[in-house]
């Protein structure tokens, strides 16, 4: 059994998803089921005084999803701790993807903060998934501090613009001592079938899911086009050639 | 005796003139119309677990975080 091991817990499905931008819960829920996740990445906000029946944990089966709370809209180490912390009391387990995004317009993550907030976190018990820039000595450092995977953008989040760090995170993949989860910016079930046959562990994916005209269906392709990949790795592809090279025998031609 | 009849709610404050602010933070969910199950709080800057809702009591003046889950990446 091909098994992702994240920290204690073991992963069949190498396909995580986002939980923003459905248009209603019951396309979520019915776009997390045809994934067929194991884990679903949730946000934490104020609650709406003024509409407070709004809740999505309603939707989410949380028997059959590992819950993952991030701390989006934190814009240093502080913020994301205190998100963190807040998020293990709601969800009363300590799993973080951890986000320090300072800067609004491409959401790219600090990489600085993201150390120290991570630092902060394993030596509070949480199993940290630190969501990072293609870095790998970042990555390393990262991993060196606790956190139990690293998580490269392949494009800024929510850009749909599939794997424009490729080269970066096949040198992160290439050192990496935990799962390398590729998350953002994938757009299609190609890009992500493209980083899994890289041999990333897992990809993340939301937006591009979650904003296509049929999410539900959108969701099953992103499913296909992991364990595509997946197996293509596992099959160990070919060599790359520069010349043409003849499928067929090149003996018993008809000729004299 | 509440001190204050002000609570500082999710940035924003909040008066209860006739009857004083609720007794515990419990008694405010529910005076809101939230469900407490999903909430978790912050009072002062200190996260209180779901099952301390209902002995934490407040004062007035207290400014208080109440968040939960919501769909993100």
């Amino acid at each position: 059994m091909d098994c992702l091991k994240i920290a204690d817990r073991e992963f069949s499905s190498r396909l995580f998803i986002g939980t923003g931008k459905y248009a209603s819960s019951e396309v979520m829920r019915a776009a997390i089921e045809a994934s067929g996740t194991e884990m679903v990445t949730v946000a934490l906000r104020r609650v709406d005084i003024e509409n407070p029946e709004d809740d999505l944990l309603a939707a989410i089966d949380r028997e059959k999803y590992l819950l993952l709370p991030n701390t989006s809209g934190a814009r240093d180490a502080e913020e994301a701790v205190r998100l963190a912390r807040l998020a293990r009391a709601a969800s009363g387990i300590a799993w973080v993807k951890l986000e320090v995004t300072p800067d609004p317009y491409y959401l790219l993550p600090d990489g600085v903060e993201t150390l120290k907030a991570t630092e902060v976190l394993v030596a509070d018990g949480f199993v940290v998934l630190p969501y990072i820039n293609a870095d790998p000595v970042l990555a390393k450092r990262l991993q060196d501090a606790g956190a139990a995977t690293v998580m490269p953008l392949a494009s800024p989040i929510g850009s749909n613009q599939g794997l424009r760090t490729r080269a970066a995170i096949e040198i992160i993949i290439e050192q990496a001592g935990v799962p390398v989860v590729v998350d953002a910016g994938l757009g299609l079930p190609s890009h992500a079938a493209e980083a899994m046959e890289m041999g990333a562990d897992a990809v993340l994916v939301n937006t591009a899911i979650a904003v296509a005209g049929e999410p539900v269906r959108m969701a099953g392709a992103f499913k296909a086009a992991v364990e595509a990949g997946r197996g293509a790795w596992l099959a160990r592809p070919g060599a790359v050639r520069r010349r043409g090279e003849a499928s067929s025998p090149l003996t018993g031609f008809l000729r004299e | 005796m509440a001190v204050s009849s002000v609570l500082k709610i999710n940035g924003l404050e909040r008066e209860f003139p006739s009857e004083g602010v609720p007794e515990t933070l419990l008694d405010l969910l529910n005076a809101l119309g939230i469900c407490h199950s999903t909430v978790v709080a912050e009072v002062n800057g200190r996260i209180i677990e779901r099952q301390n809702f209902v002995n934490t009591r407040l004062e007035g003046g207290e400014s208080i975080e109440l968040v939960r889950f919501v769909g993100g990446g």
